[in-house]
């Protein structure tokens, strides 16, 4: 496609201009403790670091000071709950540290874990622990009858 | 009377031009605040660990057409920023054990981004095709490769040109004529005959097999399943003959 292939650049000409860049951008949580004012990306391992400036600058208005980036390998792993089935490996991406300006702080929010989800998984819990105490009430009367089954009483 | 209707009509018309100025004409005024912040990476916090969260439908080809090149150019990067939400929560989500809501909308978001550069491609296409007189596609030719096989090869600039890139023409050798391409081109072809062959005799056993176990089978069925298969050649072969009385 015409819009996605670029003439090769040579000094002198006029500087290439990006129509709809389609590069992806995670913000992800560090692994690492990290200074205040640096968070950490996953992209794809064809951005530069410039692409990476760039892109937050223009497009989320975000002052950056610094990018360091290295690309890294998709895990190995089992296609079926990391255990059974083919192994497959996840693709690789390019993981990116950008500083912020120094009085900037960025701290990764808690996004899975609100006042809801706790109540919600609260209940969860308790229907569970019901059920759980209902078997066993189960086998207790169970087991002075074995081989009868549950609905038969007098 | 149907002239002075028109001419009412068009009086009224031009009431209408003279008395309403135009940006007065609003369908409800629009504002939303725009923070342009790292937190655009994160969805609503509304929506932060919802059980689903409702969304309506990906944009359509026909809905982008009447868009004007401007409004094409911001709709691609709010999906730009949406897909780098989207992605970046499904990536805490997972990171946290959670379940990600809906997570249909990543490719609701992808498909839109799809037809958007299809309906930009056809633009670029037109304006080619009127202006420039050229294909607006990048340009490239069959060719025959090393091991004498067909493939497409897609055209790109170079700075210095082809008859004096030694180190092109040692890496793309198109279109050779030597012995040993034919050779290999003959061992190939009887490969992929070979397999031709034996997927043909594969499927005219199992459908023999078929009808030796079920003699009452739907035969035009089978036809259709195995369209390779001569049934009528097959139908007298002792094979197709169960252990019954005919």
């Amino acid at each position: 496609m015409s819009s996605r292939w670029y003439p090769i650049y040579q000094r002198g000409n006029p500087q290439l201009r990006v129509f709809l860049p389609n590069f992806w951008m995670k913000l992800v949580r560090p692994e690492e403790k990290q200074p205040k004012n640096v968070v950490q990306f996953k992209v794809p391992t064809g951005m530069t670091n410039y692409d990476i400036q760039n892109y937050l600058e223009k497009i989320y208005k975000i002052k950056v000071i610094k990018v360091e980036s290295n690309i890294e390998n998709g895990k190995l792993r089992r296609a079926i709950l990391q255990k059974y089935g083919p192994i497959v490996k996840d693709d690789d991406f390019r993981r990116a540290f950008v500083t912020l300006p120094r009085d900037q702080e960025f701290e990764f929010p808690e996004v899975c874990v609100t006042e809801e989800q706790k109540k919600r998984s609260s209940e969860d819990e308790k229907s569970s622990k019901m059920s759980g105490e209902m078997f066993k009430n189960y086998l207790k009367k169970q087991a002075d009858r074995p081989g009868l089954p549950g609905w038969f009483s007098f | 009377m149907a002239f002075r209707i028109l001419s009412k009509c068009r009086m009224f018309q031009n009431i209408i031009n003279t008395k309403i100025p135009k940006n007065l004409r609003s369908d409800g005024i629009h504002i939303s605040t725009v923070h342009r912040d790292l937190m655009e990476f994160f969805d609503d916090k509304k929506n932060w660990a919802a059980e689903s969260i409702k969304v309506g439908r990906s944009w359509n080809k026909d809905e982008l057409r009447i868009k004007s090149n401007e409004d094409l150019h911001k709709l691609w990067f709010v999906l730009l920023k949406e897909r780098n939400m989207l992605l970046t929560m499904e990536h805490e989500c997972l990171a946290q054990f959670e379940l990600f809501p809906n997570p249909e909308r990543i490719d609701k978001v992808e498909e839109s981004m799809n037809n958007l550069e299809a309906v930009v491609r056809e633009r670029n296409k037109a304006y080619y095709d009127l202006e420039v007189g050229e294909s607006a596609e990048r340009p490239g030719e069959l060719v025959t490769n090393m091991l004498g096989l067909n493939f497409f090869y897609r055209k790109f600039e170079h700075l210095i040109p082809k008859f004096l890139n030694k180190k092109w023409r040692k890496k793309h050798t198109f279109n050779v004529v030597n012995g040993n391409i034919e050779k290999f081109q003959k061992y190939y072809r009887e490969k992929l005959h070979n397999a031709n062959r034996k997927s043909k005799n594969r499927d005219t056993n199992h459908v023999m097999h078929l009808m030796k176990r079920f003699p009452n089978m739907d035969i035009s069925a089978v036809q259709q399943q195995y369209p390779s298969v001569n049934i009528e050649k097959i139908k007298n072969y002792h094979k197709t003959r169960g252990h019954y009385v005919p």
